[in-house]
């Protein structure tokens, strides 16, 4: 990345969880320029747009209304323009099933999210500044979930 | 009675048989000739009387003629001569009569030869000495010489005849000899096989009798049999029925017609009166089953439905087979049962494991589901509580601040208790996959969960090897948090924690905690040296939602332990505990080895 800026997005459809996320980066010192779509449909058109610019992480929930999380990462991997966008489940759950069906169709990290303002920076922080072609190369399910 | 005593005893009666037979014939024989020679003995008696008759009526006309003569030399009267003359005739024929009654003997036909000389001579001088006499003068010299040569003849008549007898006695003797040597031995001859008979049918006789008693005991115990087997039949419901082979013909029996509501043998026995009796949805199904039993030596079970004469449908199973009984005959024998209870008990407990099944599931995602969704607003209040502590902590007065901080241990209890809730349900174990997993990273894992609190504690866990074994992996994995994470929570305070997780093999018959048989286990044991507990609580604390200490001096929701036994239990294995107040607790867990 030679940009100064690491260009974040999130898909959830929590205003709440929107905040937290938002509010969270504006407190790191970390240089990111963060959007944040409510729905998968909305985040399938943003990144479908030729225009657009392409986040580096981009944090999809799980449990959307109208495309939900697995459906978008699918077709996110199908699509060889989006294929440098590192990843990240941002999820509620945290069933086995999810952490195994995300793993498999080539989620890069599983975030579980936290109950604590704190914790939810450390974790932001760490995802966005792991340097993903290091990561993502040995990966394996146990440095697939997100642990603190 | 054995099919080889039987055919022993057949055998023995067709050659007492026999030979009863032939002594019958052979006595037959002996009688039949005894009878002969009977015969035989007496033809020879009467014809020697006849002959010795016929000798003295010869001798006696010979004499009439003789005195006829004498009386008319005497009186010269003519009637004397009558005799004399009629004696001729009678001498004649009488002499004839004897010869045809000797003709067998040549000794009596010489003598009768010698005889008749004699005669002749006799008959000369009688008709000479007549016509002598009938002369007017005649010499007395001569008359007398006449006479005494016709004596002498006459007495040699006497004496031929008398000899004539005599042989004739003689000839009867000899041949009495012979019949009386028969007439000895044939009577000893019959005795003796009268005495064989008698003694060849006593002993038929008793071997017949026996032979009977030995069947009728053999009847009895096949009557017993039989009936045993009826009341077999009537009493566990089923039927039975014969196949022939050979004359391909079925045979029912009687609780066979009873099963179908008819009376016993009420209609032939065959396929297709069964078959009227079947469902009309089942036929086809019993048709092509039934093809199978003039061919195949097993039938097996095949169950169907038939509607009885009082028209209620009842479920039934037929199996058969072949045997080859005693006599090398073969004959497909089976069973019929009425299996409708059965049918209707198993389709009730389908249902109701249906039923059972649908509320599990439903339970179970009910129980997800709610603890799922449980979490989010929690979250949502955490989180936005860690925001206002953050921001706003100083702003808020002494006891606002009170406030804030009671709410956020509430919440943070409350999310532990549907963490744990969530755990439990996941613990189910059907859909679960096992897998070959390497328990020793599984406790890695579990190590890491808990790294916080570890560093926090400084404790020190130590394990031995453990194996790799076909396990839910995420399940043996919450097992090692929820115990490592209990020894970590109940530690003793200042003093360091130490967790010791060892593994070993052990037979079931050796161990204190398990039952007694040769099934083989690993049993891996989690001691620390906390506080520990009473080990009067030992049952309490394996029970859902049951603790042992109040949430102000430990926290926790008593879920822990449950959801430990429940995925212990899920790999068919055992869990227990001991404890000492103060000293520390330790837990064993059998997982089998198979």
């Amino acid at each position: 990345m030679t940009t100064e800026y690491i260009n974040i997005c999130l898909a959830d459809d929590d205003q709440d969880d929107r905040l937290f996320f938002t509010d969270a980066f504006d407190e790191l010192k970390i240089k990111t320029k963060v959007s944040t779509f409510n729905d998968g449909v909305e985040l399938m058109n943003y990144l479908n747009d030729a225009d657009s610019v392409l986040p580096n992480v981009l944090f999809l929930d799980l449990n959307m209304p109208k495309k939900n999380g697995l459906e978008c990462l699918l077709e996110i991997k199908k699509n060889e323009n989006l294929n440098d966008i590192a990843i990240a489940i941002y999820s509620t759950s945290s069933s086995e099933e999810h952490i195994e069906e995300t793993f498999i169709n080539g989620a890069n990290i599983y975030i579980k999210k936290p109950s604590d303002f704190e914790t939810l920076k450390k974790i932001l922080a760490e995802v966005v500044t792991i340097n993903w072609q290091y990561h993502t190369s040995g990966l394996n399910k146990d440095n697939f979930l997100m642990r603190m | 009675m054995k099919d080889v005593q039987l055919r022993n005893s057949t055998i023995f009666l067709k050659i007492i048989f026999v030979i009863s037979a032939a002594v019958i014939f052979f006595i037959a024989g002996i009688t039949f000739k005894h009878i002969t020679v009977l015969k035989k003995s007496s033809k020879w008696v009467e014809q020697s009387h006849n002959v010795n008759m016929e000798l003295e009526r010869l001798i006696s006309y010979l004499k009439d003629a003789e005195t006829g003569q004498r009386g008319y030399i005497l009186t010269n009267d003519k009637s004397f001569l009558t005799p004399y003359t009629e004696s001729k005739t009678l001498i004649r024929d009488s002499y004839k009569k004897v010869s045809a009654l000797t003709e067998n003997s040549r000794t009596q036909q010489a003598n009768l030869k010698n005889l008749l000389f004699y005669i002749n001579k006799r008959q000369n001088y009688l008709s000479k000495t007549l016509y002598l006499t009938q002369q007017e003068n005649y010499d007395k010299k001569i008359l007398n010489n006449y006479l005494i040569i016709g004596k002498s003849a006459m007495d040699s008549v006497r004496t031929k005849i008398e000899n004539m007898m005599s042989t004739q006695q003689n000839l009867l003797q000899n041949r009495q000899e012979d019949y009386k040597s028969t007439m000895n031995y044939t009577p000893l001859l019959i005795y003796l096989t009268l005495l064989v008979t008698l003694v060849l049918i006593t002993i038929s006789f008793i071997k017949m009798n026996r032979d009977l008693v030995k069947l009728r005991k053999t009847i009895n115990t096949l009557s017993v049999a039989n009936e045993a087997s009826n009341l077999a039949e009537v009493v566990g419901g089923f039927g039975s029925w014969q196949y022939n082979l050979e004359t391909n013909e079925y045979n029912f029996s009687d609780n066979e017609y009873r099963l179908l509501g008819v009376k016993p043998q009420s209609f032939k026995p065959s396929l297709e009166e069964f078959l009227k009796f079947v469902h009309p949805d089942d036929i086809q199904y019993v048709i092509d089953n039934a093809k199978n039993i003039p061919t195949n030596s097993i039938l097996p079970p095949f169950t169907y439905r038939i509607i009885r004469k009082d028209g209620e449908i009842r479920y039934f199973r037929t199996l058969g087979r072949v045997v080859t009984i005693a006599s090398g005959e073969r004959t497909h024998i089976g069973t019929t049962s009425d299996v409708t209870e059965e049918v209707y008990a198993n389709k009730f407990i389908e249902d109701r494991n249906r039923e059972l099944e649908s509320n599990n599931k439903e339970l179970t995602a009910f129980n997800y589901i709610a603890s799922h969704d449980l979490q989010e607003p929690l979250r949502k209040i955490e989180t936005f509580l860690s925001r206002l502590v953050t921001k706003d902590y100083s702003n808020l007065s002494k006891s606002g601040q009170q406030y804030v901080t009671s709410i956020q241990s509430s919440a943070q209890r409350m999310r532990i208790l549907i963490e744990d809730l969530l755990q439990f349900s996941r613990t189910n174990k059907t859909e679960k996959v096992f897998e070959d997993a390497d328990l020793n990273s599984l406790l890695e894992n579990a190590k890491q969960e808990l790294t916080q609190i570890i560093e926090e504690k400084q404790a020190i866990i130590e394990s031995s090897e453990l194996p790799t074994l076909k396990v839910i992996p995420f399940q043996i994995q919450q097992l090692f948090i929820n115990l490592i994470g209990n020894s970590l929570k109940y530690s003793k305070e200042n003093r360091t924690p130490i967790i010791k997780i060892t593994c070993s093999k052990i037979v079931a018959n050796d161990d204190e905690f398990l039952p007694n048989n040769n099934m083989k286990y690993h049993k891996i044991i989690v001691e620390d040296n906390g506080i520990g507990f009473d080990q009067e609580y030992v049952k309490k604390i394996f029970i859902l939602f049951s603790r042992l200490h109040n949430k102000n001096e430990y926290e926790g929701t008593g879920i822990g332990l449950a959801i430990c036994k429940k995925i212990v239990e899920n790999h068919q294995g055992f869990i227990f505990a001991k404890g000492v107040l103060n000293q520390g607790a330790a837990f064993f867990i059998y997982l089998p080895i198979d």
